[in-house]
């Protein structure tokens, strides 16, 4: 073996078998079930979602779009056309809607190449010339059939057979294969046009425009500031090579919608509660968060309920309800939903209903399966009633219409039903004019025959009253008004005695007036009811915790971890992590994070006495502080190690450095609680 | 970028109708660098020695030096698409190789001049190779003074090149030389002066635009020929109204004064189109549309084309047809670019001051500045400091402002630091000042607000939050 440089490694046999399995136990046993249910659930949704965030800005991709077809057939000279796409400051870091226009000229007609640039491309010119040569030469999309592909390659990997070498950020070498391949346009697109240097920018765009003659160009920034600020970061050069146009895509706070819509419509099995939904749109709307993001939040809600909830196995197919573990169904009854449950049925004396459902598993599986699809159906009716509240908030004037988002956040915290919001719009409602009452009465029905939303009854009836009501009414043109409208009722003054009496008069109402007010009472009554019946409170749905997931705090942990406040406190409090004895319980559990003791670990006390200096600290200062805190037991050689050491730790946590005003002091650069 | 030299005496009479008012500059042009009328047929009469090795051609931007150069020897000429100097030197052999085929249109392509060329002295070499054979060669090199990367023997370098290669002529073509930038005395300079007044009309007039884009055609004897004269009368009294209104101070070189001109043409002929003023009634048209050359806003180039071009009539719809939807900024990212403005224009010292929980009431606003105000004023002139530049500031100081001027507590999650993140991307907070900018890890690297956000805009943010600036900025 000595003599050989290199062997062979050849294993005598096959790994050994691992001596262990870990066989799942108890509610784990359901694991791999609830995962496919989960697989199957968000399949479903994520499609919705794509199709939804695909759609909202098909416009928009069309526009860009003709206009590119536009930049191939009349050209200006001089000047590169492009499309300045204003995306917000949510959208600049995704791949936008280039990708959808990417689409497009795949299977568009003229030959073009797209490639994007992004800040991180190059840094000098040279750099990004070489990144933008390389991408462009190298994919290609357009028409074309595979065997001329075939043949292309092998030309590409010497592109020049005849002429000179060039260098590899030659646009030259760009030139020749644009013509080689007969391409129609080359689209750069800037994806975080912001994060480019000014100067590399403007460089990029003055030369992209001398060759603008030889290379057809176009061009698509992002921005998501302004205009006004892109230009004024660009040479005059440069603007004057470029001849704009703006596109507009959707704001954020559409798009959010648009995914919160999308999970409504798709018959989910689990329902998102209020508190965690409101975390997650607040988080959206007060931070540059990506949509994306909101979607990555919603998918992980339903994992943390489908992965930890060994119940969430019930919300599979119902024909696989009958084999589940009988753990579960013991798990089951200790719901809290179920024991009032329990209660009810006691208070209503069914005692061997509820005797049956503790002792036999079947009947208990039975009835989850029962009621947690009813649950599910009383969801999606109250989701669909929201839609009526949104409707008739569109139809009645000056009524601001809610968003789906919060007005679903308000009803799943069961507070909707009673809120001022239902109470204005009823009124509202009762005060409306007769033209505005029909049309809403129309829309609703054609509402709920296109989207089965709940109606009121007999509302085909009603309406027909509404209409003889104002066929009879032929003399005048006008509306018929109801009588709770204010505008019927006029204040009067009088002066009696010295004193000013104001007295409500009400306009003299016209037969029809009356009558007309007598049907909107039935009408608002009838919407009442609606509310009334569909907005329930879900947490007093029995079995709720099944379909209903609303946990914020795993949400809040993944997604906005507190990295900084977690390094102060591991540091301040050493002993909750380390639970050690030495430094234990026995103090005073409300102030441990004020002691300091010679037991702690050195950089946790070092961190201390760093709490309680100013901005610049003597480093001899903080040396004798900290060998006091040590106290005299060991050398003073291992406690300066201990102390170097912890400087240099604090030193690589970035919260102190040296500093140029005084050699022998060392600057503060953290402060606690940011 | 090299061209031989052809040229027939009688060029000059058809360049100078075409290039106008550069006919000094193109006679000595044809002094310097041509045959002077010798026959090539006779090698013994020819005098080579008549042109200088190095020419100069300088002159402001927009004066023709590039044209007229490139007319004169028709060859092409470009310096501004070298990205460095080995780029430039690259290039240079590969036009000389290009020009030397065309004139030799049988000379088999394949056996090329495929060589490297790494620097100035390998240019000589590769030149004197390919020249061998030539008695002059021009080699133009445009716009030499901007190229990028250039080393500094460049264009010493490139003004001895003739010394080296024998027959080789320089032309160096450039805006604004500095004395002795060649490092050598008797080079001959051609000044291409800026255009005057009467030449720049000249020379637009060439070329007048339509007044009508479609002619009338229903039966009036106004056709193609009139329309022509009319519109040949009126282009060079409109263009020097231009010029007198706007470009003589604005726009002085020619592209941007055609460009102004074409920009203002269709709204200033729209009153013709409509029929309100006949075609020659000038004067009359020039008061009634008095308005276009007052207007300054056409000056500054933009992206987009700006909604003033549009014929007048409909300016008052273009200020409602903005976006309807405007991309705002999230809450705390709003917040947190005011408590970077505050960082940045207020003095650190005064933090105390401002952003104390217990002194937001008791704050008296004038500072200091009532106890000096009786005396005389002061010493040192006081910049107001929001005309200054922004500060930089530590990412602790401005985290510290954004948890004072926050009406509600901040969590400080994970966010808050991403946000800080993409600003500086969007360049809206931007790396700078003290030790370590480039690295965004380095503990105690500083920060400044970008140019954007200036006192307007963050008063618009401040605005859009309910947040009183004004009690928060020192002043």
């Amino acid at each position: 073996m000595e003599y050989e440089k290199v062997y062979v490694f050849q294993p005598e046999s096959e790994r050994p078998a691992k001596r262990r399995r870990v066989e799942p136990q108890g509610l784990q046993t359901s694991w791999r079930r609830r995962r496919q249910v989960f697989d199957r659930v968000w399949s479903g949704q994520q499609q919705a979602i794509d199709a939804r965030l695909d759609g909202i800005n098909a416009s928009t991709v069309n526009k860009v779009w003709h206009f590119l077809e536009r930049a191939v057939l009349d050209e200006q000279p001089g000047r590169i056309p492009t499309g300045i796409i204003l995306t917000g400051a949510d959208g600049a870091t995704g791949p936008g809607i280039a990708k959808q226009v990417a689409e497009r000229i795949r299977v568009g007609k003229h030959r073009r190449i797209l490639l994007s640039l992004s800040s991180s491309s190059g840094t000098n010119l040279k750099a990004l010339l070489k990144t933008l040569i390389v991408k462009a030469t190298s994919r290609r999309t357009g028409s074309s059939d595979d065997e001329e592909l075939d043949d292309e390659d092998d030309e590409l990997r010497n592109p020049r057979s005849t002429g000179p070498k060039l260098l590899n950020y030659d646009l030259q070498l760009l030139q020749d294969h644009v013509r080689e391949h007969r391409t129609e346009q080359v689209i750069i697109t800037f994806e975080d046009t912001e994060a480019f240097d000014g100067d590399l920018l403007s460089e990029i765009i003055e030369l992209l425009g001398c060759w603008q003659d030889r290379i057809p160009f176009a061009c698509l920034f992002n921005i998501a500031t302004s205009i006004d600020f892109l230009q004024q970061r660009l040479s005059k050069a440069a603007v004057k090579a470029l001849a704009g146009q703006v596109f507009d895509v959707a704001l954020s706070s559409v798009e959010v919608e648009q995914v919160c819509e999308a999970m409504f419509d798709t018959d989910t099995p689990l329902w998102l509660g209020s508190a965690l939904m409101s975390t997650m749109l607040e988080r959206q709307h007060d931070y540059v968060v990506s949509v994306d993001s909101f979607a990555a939040a919603m998918k992980y809600a339903c994992m943390s309920h489908f992965y930890a909830n060994a119940l969430s196995v019930f919300l599979g197919l119902e024909a696989e309800c009958h084999d589940i573990a009988a753990d579960h169904v013991v798990a089951v009854r200790q719901l809290g939903s179920f024991k009032t449950y329990a209660r009810r049925l006691l208070d209503d004396h069914q005692v061997a209903v509820l005797k049956e459902h503790l002792e036999s598993d079947t009947a208990l599986r039975l009835l989850v399966r029962d009621k947690v699809a009813k649950g599910r159906q009383k969801l999606s009716a109250m989701v669909q009633t929201l839609k009526v509240i949104r409707l008739v908030q569109q139809r009645l004037p000056h009524t601001p219409v809610s968003s789906m988002s919060s007005l679903y956040v308000q009803a799943m915290s069961g507070k909707l039903i009673g809120s001022p919001l239902i109470r204005a719009l009823l009124l509202t409602i009762r005060k409306a004019p007769s033209n505005i009452v029909v049309t809403l009465l129309r829309d609703l029905m054609a509402f709920h025959t296109e989207k089965h939303t709940p109606t009121i009854p007999d509302c085909q009836l009603l309406l027909t009253r509404f209409e003889d009501l104002i066929e009879s009414q032929k003399h005048s043109t006008k509306p018929l008004r109801s009588e709770d409208d204010s505008q019927n009722t006029t204040l009067r003054t009088t002066v009696v005695a010295q004193k000013v009496e104001l007295s409500k008069q009400k306009s003299a109402l016209s037969e029809q007036d009356k009558k007309y007010t007598e049907l909107l009472g039935i009408l608002t009554s009838g919407i009442e009811d609606i509310f009334a019946s569909n907005l329930v409170n879900p947490t007093d749905l029995i079995f709720h915790e099944i379909f209903v997931y609303d946990l914020k705090s795993p949400y809040r942990e993944v997604f906005t971890p507190r990295p900084r406040h977690a390094i102060e406190r591991a540091l301040a409090t050493p002993h909750d992590y380390l639970d050690c004895d030495c430094c234990g319980s026995g103090q005073g559990d409300e102030h441990v994070e004020a002691t300091l003791a010679a037991t702690q670990p050195a950089t946790a006390v070092l961190y201390q006495l760093y709490l309680e200096s100013g901005s610049l600290i003597n480093a001899s200062d903080l040396w004798q502080a900290f060998q006091a805190v040590l106290g005299d037991g060991g050398e003073e050689a291992e406690t300066m190690t201990l102390f170097q050491r912890a400087l240099a730790e604090l030193r690589y946590l970035g919260m102190m450095k040296s500093t140029r005003k005084r050699v022998d002091h060392v600057a503060k650069v953290m402060w606690q609680g940011l | 970028m090299g061209g031989q030299l052809l040229l027939p005496d009688e060029l000059l009479v058809m360049l100078n109708e075409k290039w106008s008012c550069r006919e000094q500059q193109l006679r000595q042009l044809h002094a310097l660098v041509s045959y002077n009328k010798i026959d090539t047929v006779q090698p013994k009469l020819r005098a080579l020695a008549a042109s200088p090795s190095t020419l100069v051609a300088y002159g402001p931007c927009a004066t023709g030096k590039s044209r007229v150069v490139e007319a004169y020897l028709e060859s092409h000429v470009t310096n501004r698409e070298c990205i460095t100097g080995r780029h430039l030197l690259e290039r240079t052999v590969a036009a000389v190789t290009a020009s030397l085929w065309n004139d030799k249109p049988g000379a088999d392509q394949d056996n090329a001049y495929n060589v490297r060329c790494e620097n100035i002295a390998a240019l000589v070499a590769h030149l004197q190779q390919l020249l061998k054979s030539h008695d002059k060669f021009v080699l133009v090199f445009d716009g030499v003074d901007k190229q990028r990367e250039s080393p500094p023997t460049l264009l010493p370098a490139l003004a001895r090149l003739g010394e080296y290669v024998p027959g080789l002529t320089t032309i160096l073509i450039v805006q604004h030389p500095p004395p002795r930038f060649l490092h050598q005395t008797g080079v001959p300079y051609i000044h291409f002066p800026a255009y005057t007044r009467a030449q720049s009309v000249h020379i637009l007039s060439q070329l007048p635009p339509d007044i009508f884009l479609d002619l009338p055609t229903d039966g009036t004897d106004y056709d193609a020929e009139v329309h022509a004269e009319d519109k040949a009368w009126l282009w060079p009294r409109y263009c020097a109204a231009i010029w007198d209104s706007l470009a003589q101070n604005a726009a002085r070189d020619l592209v941007s004064f055609r460009a102004i001109c074409i920009k203002l043409w269709r709204p200033f002929v729209a009153p013709i189109l409509a029929g309100d003023f006949g075609t020659r009634d000038i004067s009359r048209l020039l008061v009634a549309q008095r308005r276009l050359f007052q207007d300054e806003t056409v000056l500054p180039d933009s992206i987009i084309a700006s909604p003033t071009l549009a014929p007048p009539a409909s300016q008052g719809q273009d200020k409602q047809s903005t976006p309807s939807s405007i991309h705002e900024l999230p809450y705390y990212a709003k917040y947190l670019l005011l408590a970077a403005y505050l960082a940045s224009f207020n003095l650190a010292k005064t933090d105390a001051l401002y952003f104390m929980k217990s002194t937001e009431r008791k704050r008296r606003k004038k500072g200091g500045v009532t106890a000096r105000s009786g005396g005389r004023a002061s010493q040192k002139r006081q910049v107001p400091r929001h005309l200054l530049g922004a500060a930089a500031f530590t990412l602790d100081r401005v985290l510290s402002i954004l948890h004072a001027i926050l009406p509600h507590d901040l969590r400080g999650t994970v966010d808050v630091y991403t946000l800080v993140a993409t600003l500086t991307s969007l360049k809206l907070l931007v790396r700078g000042g003290g030790l370590g900018a480039g690295d965004a890890l380095e503990a105690g690297g500083k920060w400044r607000v970008g140019t954007a956000v200036s006192w307007e805009y963050v008063q618009g943010l401040a605005g859009s939050v309910n947040f009183s600036l004004q009690y928060h900025v020192a002043e």
